[in-house]
């Protein structure tokens, strides 16, 4: 279950960049237990200004999961998100945007 | 540079130009004038859209509201930017035009005045930006604005869904809610459809086509709008005065109100009875809207205030 809910949020992108919230490397964490599923992540700012699309996004997404009756997201800021998060794939995608990371 | 002849064959054959060297006087002429007008549109939306994200419903809101300020801003220096490249002083431009010559479209001469109308104008109206931009992203002859547009489009997408999320929610809400984005929709749907210019019967010759620094029609491009704006709006539940038809085989998108129509600024609403000529249309345009001055002062008057003081503390 839990490789299915990491593989479903990659399938959410940011909405200001081209690249999923995976690896953007904004999930800390994913918890699912009877169909409740609990989720640490953060964002690149405090101030992050698609922070409230974000949360729908993946709430939606999950939703979207069989067996998934419930969602929680705990908004962190414990460890604080740096570029060192990001994938190798999420680097190269940012980089073909022209963006470099 | 290039012979005129010569120039003509590299537009057509599909070539970017990269610098002033290689650029006809018309061709630069005719490339400031779409930068100016690209430009200016983007300035403009800073200050109309910050009146409105004001009165953002919560602080999420606004920091949305104040980011696509941000952006739009960006977008501005982008445009003004390579029009300094090419030779004109962006600081005039900008702080020394008066309101009347800026040319950006008359829909954002309207106030918006609260949050549904700015989350309209996200969609509406960014929608419009977007196609035009997108268009001009794919096919401008310009080399050096046709790679600026590249973020410009991811961030236009970001307005875009900021102004559907919205008004799907404020739909869904029910009540004066919806009552009050129909209003809007009512007055900004038909400012939106005119945004695109003079329809093509009317507009014989465009050297913009033919110099490949846009490569739709007005008319192509209004279809576009109403192709997204109509199937979304009715989706949501809001009422829009246009309708698709088939012709042809074609998806064609027709308006249900005489185009183009009398519309009262101050009062935000539109006499559908009341056809008009493109002349009148034209002549509103010129004359502006009723918050052009206040727009451009928003961003002028402290520029030159602060350029006073320090001038005098200087002497």
């Amino acid at each position: 279950m839990s490789r299915r809910l990491w593989a479903a949020l990659s399938e959410v992108q940011d909405p200001e960049m081209p690249i999923n919230l995976v690896d953007l490397g904004v999930i800390y964490a994913i918890d699912e237990h009877d169909g409740v599923v609990e989720i640490d992540l953060t964002f690149t700012a405090m101030g992050c200004p698609a922070s409230d699309f974000i949360l729908e996004d993946v709430r939606e997404r999950l939703l979207r999961e069989e067996g998934v009756r419930e969602v929680r997201v705990k908004v962190v800021w414990d460890p604080p998100w740096t570029t060192a998060r990001m994938t190798q794939a999420g680097r190269d995608a940012l980089e073909a945007w022209g963006l470099a990371v | 540079m290039a012979t005129a002849a010569e120039f003509d064959q590299m537009i057509k054959s599909g070539e970017l130009i990269e610098s002033r060297r290689e650029m006809t006087p018309e061709y630069l002429r005719e490339l400031k004038h779409t930068l100016i007008v690209s430009g200016d549109t983007e300035l403009i939306s800073a200050p109309a859209y910050y009146l409105a994200a004001k009165r953002a419903p919560s602080i999420n809101a606004f920091m949305t509201g104040i980011a696509i300020i941000q952006d739009e801003l960006a977008h501005a220096h982008i445009a003004y930017h390579i029009l300094e490249e090419l030779g004109e002083d962006q600081e005039k431009l900008i702080f020394s035009r008066d309101p009347k010559s800026f040319r950006y479209p008359y829909a954002f001469d309207v106030p918006l005045d609260s949050w549904t109308e700015l989350v309209v104008a996200n969609g509406m109206y960014d929608q419009a930006g977007f196609c035009l931009l997108g268009d001009i992203h794919e096919k401008c002859s310009y080399g050096p604005w046709k790679r600026g547009l590249n973020k410009v489009m991811a961030e236009e997408n970001f307005h875009l869904r900021n102004g559907r999320t919205w008004m799907k929610r404020i739909s869904a809400a029910g009540g004066s809610a919806t009552d009050e984005l129909q209003r809007a929709v009512d007055w900004m749907f038909p400012l939106s459809v005119e945004w695109f210019g003079l329809p093509d019967d009317l507009k014989m010759h465009s050297t913009q086509l033919e110099y490949r620094l846009k490569g739709l029609t007005n008319d192509q491009l209004r279809q576009w709008w109403l192709s997204t704006v109509v199937p979304y709006c009715e989706q949501i539940g809001i009422k829009v005065p246009a309708h698709k038809e088939t012709r042809d085989g074609k998806d064609v998108w027709e308006l249900d109100y005489p185009f183009p129509c009398e519309f009262d600024a101050e009062e935000k609403r539109w006499d559908f009875k009341q056809p008009i000529t493109w002349d009148d249309v034209l002549v509103r345009w010129r004359n502006r809207g009723p918050r052009n001055a206040e727009m451009v002062a928003m961003f002028q008057e402290e520029f030159h205030k602060f350029r006073k003081t320090h001038h005098n503390g200087e002497s």
